[in-house]
């Protein structure tokens, strides 16, 4: 009896702790889809309004009326899928060279892999700057999704390195002599292994180039092209912040990733998890 | 089918890692052929070139008189059996069957055709639409050997197939392979680190030992007749009887010494020897035990007697020496007796000197 209820009261202290983490990162999600429906007058006001009586849906409506806001969200799933499938691409080939390639260096060439990903985006902003302008790569989403590579590639060789490594080589070996090509080995044998450690590693990519705003502002200036960080951005001025739209941005904004994490939740989970593959 | 040939083949790893040190001898076509040795003497190493899978420091490989050796594996028509199966986790059965046919584009009727004939031959037909994971080790076994059967290539490799099978099975697969080798006639490198798999499944065994190649020959003939020191330590079990001592003459005639027991050699033997140090060797089996110590015998005391079901294993004590001698399971030996023993004079081996590459001494 005493065993059983003090199991329970562990178990009710796991289920408080979670509650509060919930709490913790929900809160702010739920207070920016609250707010997004609110009256601008209600959005402020104190005592706040929890719930709105009545959901507006007035700034949506300027969001797609007034601004340009789906043209911002077409440029940033734009941006970000073609850096994400160029870092995914080259970067599981640059991984599998990494992993099972005999080139001399390879360690160090592995080391600076880390190195290049943990660099400080801002010191790389400048350089990046001076080298667009002379190529005529400012302003353009080729560009951004270029500048982007330089922390998606690092990242997904860094994590797909050790996915990789974790495959069996026999696997490919007895692919190789059952006829296939070193690039077909990898593609029929080894890639399924790696697959949830690839849409893993992928969707991190993807959010980081989603939510990134320093490249964004600083290489793309042109209002038709900007991505959706540092358009929204815009909603606030010195003069006058607008909430509402900013909140309802946000909400439209989180969703494309929101829907991407509950399809691949499985992926994730077996992907992040040990090494990711199962005899 | 093809002979495969060995020219000075070698392999050695970064700078100084000799893994294969020179290879220098054929496989006949259709034959079975065991490369054998301890772990890290280069066997896989050795295998692994005639796959392709790895690239030789220096020589050539042949098959029949086509030079391979800078060959892709997909191009050399081989098949290979790994230890670890290596079957695809995400394909089922039929679809590990199937890979390799699908890569050389046979056409699916032949592919099901085929498919069909192995999975009978090797009695899987019941797993064919089963992931691999959902196998046993014995039914993964048959697989993988089904996978390199479907191709019906040239030359079919095999690195320690059995190792990872539980005792019994092992046993029963060993035989399944002769029985397969006898139906398909494919030239069949085998691999293994087990002296009793070599010798009961092939034609010719070829004892490694650091990358080097100790003795080649069928099987009764490395048993009955070791190279050196190495091959008769390593082939048998229980393994040879090894006695230092020295070489001694008495009366013209030639006789084995050590702490004052003397063996007495045939003439045939001793003709060719150089050192007067050598290594007598003699098989668990060759050793005959009376109950009385007289002239002709070696005198010993038993320590332990052993059962081994059909057999019994004796542990004797010779000039501060443990030998051991095979005897039929209703021997009344017992430990702490004294006997004697007598060594059959025709199964006597002698080694030059004592090193691991002490040289058999033979007759003529
Ligand atoms: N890829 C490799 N790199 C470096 N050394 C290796 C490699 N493969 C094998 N070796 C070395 O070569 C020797 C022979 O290995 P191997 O052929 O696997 O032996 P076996 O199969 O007889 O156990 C060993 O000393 C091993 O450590
Ligand atoms: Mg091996």
């Amino acid at each position: 009896m005493t065993r059983s209820f003090r199991r329970s009261l562990a178990q009710g202290r796991t289920y408080l702790l979670v509650i509060l983490l919930l709490l913790f990162v929900g809160f702010p999600l739920f207070w920016m889809l609250m707010s997004s429906g609110k009256l601008n007058s209600d959005i402020v006001r104190i005592p706040p309004v929890w719930i709105p009586f009545l959901p507006t849906l007035e700034h949506y409506e300027e969001l797609f009326e007034v601004t340009q806001f789906g043209r911002w969200f077409l440029n940033s799933l734009l941006v970000c899928s073609l850096s994400t499938i160029s870092a995914v691409t080259l970067g599981v080939l640059g991984a599998y060279s990494l992993s099972r390639l005999k080139v001399r260096g390879k360690e160090l060439l592995g080391r600076s892999v880390l190195l290049a990903y943990m660099f400080p985006g801002v010191l790389l902003v400048i350089p990046l700057v001076l080298v667009f302008t002379r190529i005529g790569l400012m302003n353009s989403q080729v560009g951004l999704a270029l500048a982007y590579l330089t922390f998606a590639l690092p990242f997904v060789m860094w994590v797909m390195r050790d996915f990789l490594a974790s495959v069996p080589v026999d696997l490919e070996e007895a692919a190789m002599i059952d006829g296939a090509s070193r690039l077909e080995a990898l593609r029929d044998v080894v890639l399924p292994q790696a697959f949830p450690g690839i849409i893993a590693t992928g969707i991190f990519a993807f959010l980081f180039a989603w939510n990134e705003y320093l490249f964004a502002a600083v290489l793309v200036r042109s209002h038709d092209l900007q991505t959706l960080p540092p358009a929204m951005a815009n909603f606030a001025s010195a003069m006058d912040t607008r909430w509402g739209l900013i909140m309802a941005a946000s909400t439209l904004a989180t969703l494309p990733m929101a829907i991407a994490f509950a399809f691949v939740q499985k992926y994730l989970i077996t992907g992040l998890g040990a090494g990711g593959v199962k005899g | 089918m093809a002979r495969v040939r060995f020219d000075k083949l070698r392999k050695v790893f970064g700078r100084d890692v000799v893994a294969v040190a020179g290879l220098d001898f054929e496989i006949a076509d259709g034959s079975f052929v065991s490369l054998v040795g301890p772990s890290g003497c280069g066997k896989s190493t050795a295998l692994r070139m005639i796959a392709g899978l790895e690239e030789p420091t220096s020589g050539r490989l042949l098959f029949d008189d086509r030079d391979v050796t800078g060959l892709e594996p997909r191009d050399r028509d081989i098949a290979m059996v790994f230890q670890s199966y290596a079957l695809y986790p995400h394909m089922s059965v039929r679809e590990n069957l199937e890979y390799g046919l699908r890569k050389r584009r046979v056409p699916a009727a032949e592919r099901d055709q085929r498919v069909a004939r192995i999975a009978a031959m090797l009695h899987i037909e019941p797993f064919l639409e089963r992931k691999p994971r959902q196998l046993s080790g014995g039914q993964r076994q048959r697989v993988a050997l089904g996978r390199a059967l479907i191709r019906d290539p040239e030359v079919f490799l095999l690195d320690e197939p059995l190792s990872n099978l539980d005792a019994k099975l092992r046993v029963h697969m060993r035989a399944e392979l002769a029985t397969l080798h006898a139906r398909v006639g494919t030239t069949m490198i085998y691999v293994t680190h087990d002296q009793l798999e070599a010798m009961t499944l092939s034609d010719r065994i070829v004892v490694m030992s650091q990358g080097v190649v100790q003795q080649i020959g069928p099987p009764e003939e490395v048993y009955a007749r070791p190279a050196n020191r190495f091959v008769a330590e390593f082939i048998g079990t229980p393994s040879m009887n090894l006695m230092a001592g020295e070489l001694d003459e008495e009366g013209g005639k030639a006789r084995f010494r050590r702490n004052g027991v003397t063996v007495p050699l045939p003439d045939s033997l001793t003709a060719a020897a150089d050192a007067r140090q050598v290594l007598l060797g003699i098989r668990p089996e060759d050793i005959r035990i009376t109950a009385d110590s007289g002239e002709a015998t070696i005198p010993a005391q038993v320590a332990v007697a052993e059962l081994a079901g059909a057999e019994k294993y004796i542990y004797l004590d010779v000039a501060g020496m443990q030998i051991i001698a095979r005897t039929d399971a209703d021997s009344p030996v017992r430990g702490g007796d004294r006997v004697g023993l007598h060594f059959r004079p025709d199964r006597l081996h002698l080694f030059d000197g004592t090193s691991d590459e002490a040289k058999a001494i033979r007759a003529g």
